[in-house]
């Protein structure tokens, strides 16, 4: 326990003033600081912090050895390659070497820029999976202290994102009120996270109607598969967009990856809520025509994709909001699959 | 409580049930020992709900499917009304003030006008809410259903000879060796008992005493019945197992029957038995003010209180024949009193305190929650340097009178104050032979109305109404 402090009382004289106090103006006199009702006591807004990326290493340290070594060993190559393309240039006429060195140093820059880049949107794919962890914590616990700043964090995660900013003030609003930590996630969830929930959910519908619609026209089963696969990206992208994760190429291929391996943990547990309307749709659409099933079914795929971008995606569990389900996103391909409206 | 009693109820609990199907009705009720903060509480929640105040966590309100709210008329035409204007002119007036105390029973009713968003029967919906504000002390009247005359006395003086109550209890216990319960009945001499019996309770309600569990309540909120024969009976000594009929014994256990009968019997059947909600405001810190004994009288009475909670969660059946409270809130009111940072300390003490009963009441199905929380916040928060150390402060102005250290205040100027902290760990307070805490709270005026620019009245400022209206009515309002 903290040392014993004394009740105490302090006149203020101005309204809300600062100062001037009837206390014995000693040298210790108190001093009252106006908290103008804001009294975040955590360091506001901590700049995301990513945490170690946990890898799972297959190889042995002999293939590590020779990939890494042979990395190197290429690197250095084309790196020699430019250094004596330069050099003839210079050797044949001078302008052109400058020109050549001038290239050069705007391709280095550019690669160094792609490079941040990707790094930063690896580190802000793994801050997405921090706070969510920690907003968790903060629910569970009732942590005021935490909640605050796990939203702090979110709320400079989604800073970029001009759209958010009314969304964003009346969070802050929600933060200078006296409001417990699960009071806080909970508004956070309705306030910050539900208008994107809305977005997402709507480009889901759009990507699996689009789906559908091709699926059934198109002549050539390959022409599906690369329509599916090509929908499915521009829809991963999509919904980290929407997040605020923006993930570079690097980082869509570990959202991918994070994508498959939801899917292939919810897939199960997906078809048993979803099995009854998949084979009622189904058996309806089927009835009329064999490709209008595929269809449906693909465009059921595709929602699937989406659903579990959005499980990997968005920064905040779902607590507040109820989680979206197949029907919520599919439902019109469902029981509408002309798609007229 | 007799067969006749509960067949009434079990009425009463049909027709409501087969009303409400087609239009849902809540009674909340709203209780708390005396200076808790329920006038203000329940003017404070009408305030809010039919400004639309910031309630960020009541989330039909929140998510704006809350159309309108308004007053309705009273459907119990033997209750007085709550006054809900006269209180809400009262903080807000000219010379604005804290209202006038219950004194006793009264009934709103609210209608809210929603679109419910529950799947399949979504859309436009009414929900009728019927606050009943009621004092708690006539809660702590229904353990004394199960007594006879005879346990009640003794009971009642063994505690009045020991610590706390002691010495306030000289004259009272002196009035009552006087009285002979074997002699004949005589009026004069019931009246002098019951007097000083009624002085000994309400000193015991001092504010430098703060005891909480001193049945029976009426003597403290007599109401109409004032001077009437059923509040006109105190304990005896010595008494006899078959009493004179004539005897100043059979004259108190006849009107100490007819308190049962008359007063408490009735509350509990005609009122208290059709709650779905309720909210206990409790006034901990003026508990811990007074001390660790008020802090262990103030326990024993919630577990009072909890007894007469017939509490379990409304199953078909049971909605049929007996109602049950579904859900209970028990709010530390004043938390504007202390910091924030204070408040889950707060929370923990009143946790402990209604531990033993709440786990109770869990068990039967109710459910139940803590918070501290202020109706009406009627302070801001700020930190004052004082040499090295920051302390954490609130800053209000004291009502007029109020007096802390060698300040006495005016009503008008502004004070900060530090009231000490809390114990970290809740249960040091109820330790025997705690040691007091060095805490001191001043009483505050009501904060000064804020205005819209078309003039109407701006919600009050409050902490944690809104979580708990949504845990009292979020539900009901899906």
């Amino acid at each position: 326990m903290t040392e014993h402090r004394k009740p105490a009382v302090f006149r203020l004289d101005p309204p809300s003033g600062s100062a001037a106090l009837s206390k014995s103006k000693s040298r210790n006199a108190p001093v009252v600081i106006d908290d103008a009702d804001d009294f975040t006591n955590v360091e506001p807004s901590l700049p995301i912090e990513a945490p170690s990326l946990k890898k799972t290493n297959h190889f042995s340290i002999w293939t590590k050895l020779f990939w890494s070594s042979l990395t190197g060993l290429i690197s250095m190559a084309i790196g020699l390659w430019f250094w004596r393309l330069t050099e003839d240039l210079f050797r044949t006429n001078n302008a052109a070497g400058w020109i050549g060195l001038a290239l050069l140093s705007l391709a280095l820059i550019a690669l160094l820029v792609l490079v941040i880049r990707e790094v930063r949107s690896l580190f802000r794919l793994s801050a997405v999976t921090a706070i969510r962890q920690d907003a968790e914590a903060a629910f569970e616990g009732d942590h005021g202290d935490k909640a605050k700043d796990v939203i702090q964090r979110l709320l400079q995660f989604q800073s970029s994102d001009p759209q958010t900013a009314s969304q964003r003030n009346a969070m802050q609003g929600y933060m200078a009120e006296i409001i417990d930590g699960r009071g806080l996630i909970m508004l956070a969830d309705r306030t910050l996270m539900q208008p994107r929930d809305e977005l997402a959910k709507a480009a889901i519908a759009a990507a699996a109607k689009r789906v559908s619609i091709v699926t059934a026209i198109s002549p050539r089963a390959l022409v599906d598969i690369l329509f599916v696969a090509a929908q499915s990206v521009m829809l991963t992208r999509r919904i980290a967009e929407i997040y605020g994760t923006r993930p570079g190429n690097l980082g869509f291929l570990r959202l991918a990856r994070k994508i498959l391996g939801h899917l292939a943990i919810t897939g199960g547990v997906a078809i048993t809520d979803s099995v009854l309307s998949q084979i009622v749709g189904h058996g309806m659409a089927a009835r009329l025509s064999a490709k209008l099933g595929e269809g449906v079914l693909n465009g059921l795929l595709t929602a699937r994709v989406g659903l579990a971008c959005i499980a990997v995606c968005r920064p905040l569990p779902f607590l507040a909001i109820e989680e979206p389900k197949l029907q919520d996103v599919a439902g019109e391909i469902l029981s509408n699959p002309f798609g007229k409206s | 409580m007799s067969a006749l009693d509960d067949f009434s109820l079990a009425l009463k609990s049909f027709a409501g049930f087969t009303s409400g199907l087609i239009n849902p009705t809540v009674r909340l009720g709203v209780t708390g020992l005396s200076r808790s903060g329920k006038t203000v509480f329940i003017t404070a929640l009408i305030h809010a709900l039919m400004t639309q105040g910031k309630l960020p966590l009541f989330t039909a309100l929140s998510e704006g499917r809350i159309r309108k709210v308004s007053l309705a008329a009273q459907p119990d035409d033997t209750v007085p009304r709550f006054p809900y204007e006269d209180h809400l002119a009262a903080l807000t007036g000219e010379n604005r003030h804290w209202p006038e105390s219950t004194k006793r029973i009264s009934e709103l009713r609210l209608v809210i006008e929603y679109e419910s968003n529950v799947a399949w029967l979504g859309g436009p919906s009414t929900l009728t809410i019927d606050i009943v504000d009621y004092p708690g002390e006539w809660l702590l009247d229904l353990p004394l259903l199960d007594k006879t005359y005879a346990e009640w006395s003794r009971e009642t003086l063994a505690l009045a000879k020991v610590k706390p109550r002691a010495p306030l209890a000289t004259d009272f216990l002196a009035a009552v060796s006087a009285a002979n319960a074997s002699l004949s009945a005589d009026e004069m001499q019931a009246r002098t008992v019951a007097e000083s019996f009624t002085l000994f309770l309400r000193s015991c309600r001092d504010e430098s005493v703060s005891l909480s569990s001193l049945p029976p309540g009426r003597f403290l909120l007599p109401g109409d019945l004032e001077g009437s024969p059923a509040l006109t009976f105190a304990p005896l000594d010595s008494l006899s197992d078959i009493p004179d009929p004539t005897s100043l014994q059979a004259m108190m256990e006849r009107r100490f029957e007819a308190y049962k009968s008359h007063i408490v019997r009735p509350f509990f059947r005609d009122h208290f038995a059709r709650l779905d909600c309720q909210i206990v405001l409790i006034d901990a810190l003026s508990a811990l003010n007074a001390g660790p004994s008020a802090v262990a009288d103030l326990e024993n009475a919630l577990g009072d209180v909890l007894k007469a909670f017939r509490t379990g969660r409304n199953s078909v059946l049971a909605k049929l024949f007996a109602p049950r409270i579904d859900r209970v809130l028990f709010a530390a009111t004043k938390a504007d009193h202390l910091h924030h940072s204070n408040h889950d300390k707060l929370e923990a003490i009143v946790r402990t305190l209604v531990d033993r009963a709440a786990s109770r009441a869990e068990g039967t199905g109710a459910k139940i929650d803590v918070a501290a929380i202020a109706a009406i916040r009627a302070t801001r928060e700020v930190s004052a340097k004082q040499g090295k150390n920051t302390v954490p402060c609130i800053a209000g102005i004291p009502l007029a009178g109020e007096t802390m250290g060698n300040e006495k205040f005016d009503g008008l100027a502004e004070a900060a104050v530090f009231p000490g902290d809390l114990p970290d760990n809740p249960i040091t307070i109820l330790e025997a032979g705690a040691k007091p805490l060095d805490l001191r709270f001043l009483r505050f005026r009501p904060p000064i109305s804020e205005y819209h620019a078309d003039g109407r009245l701006k919600a009050f400022p409050h902490i944690r109404l809104d979580r708990s209206l949504e845990f009292l009515l979020g539900d009901r309002l899906k």
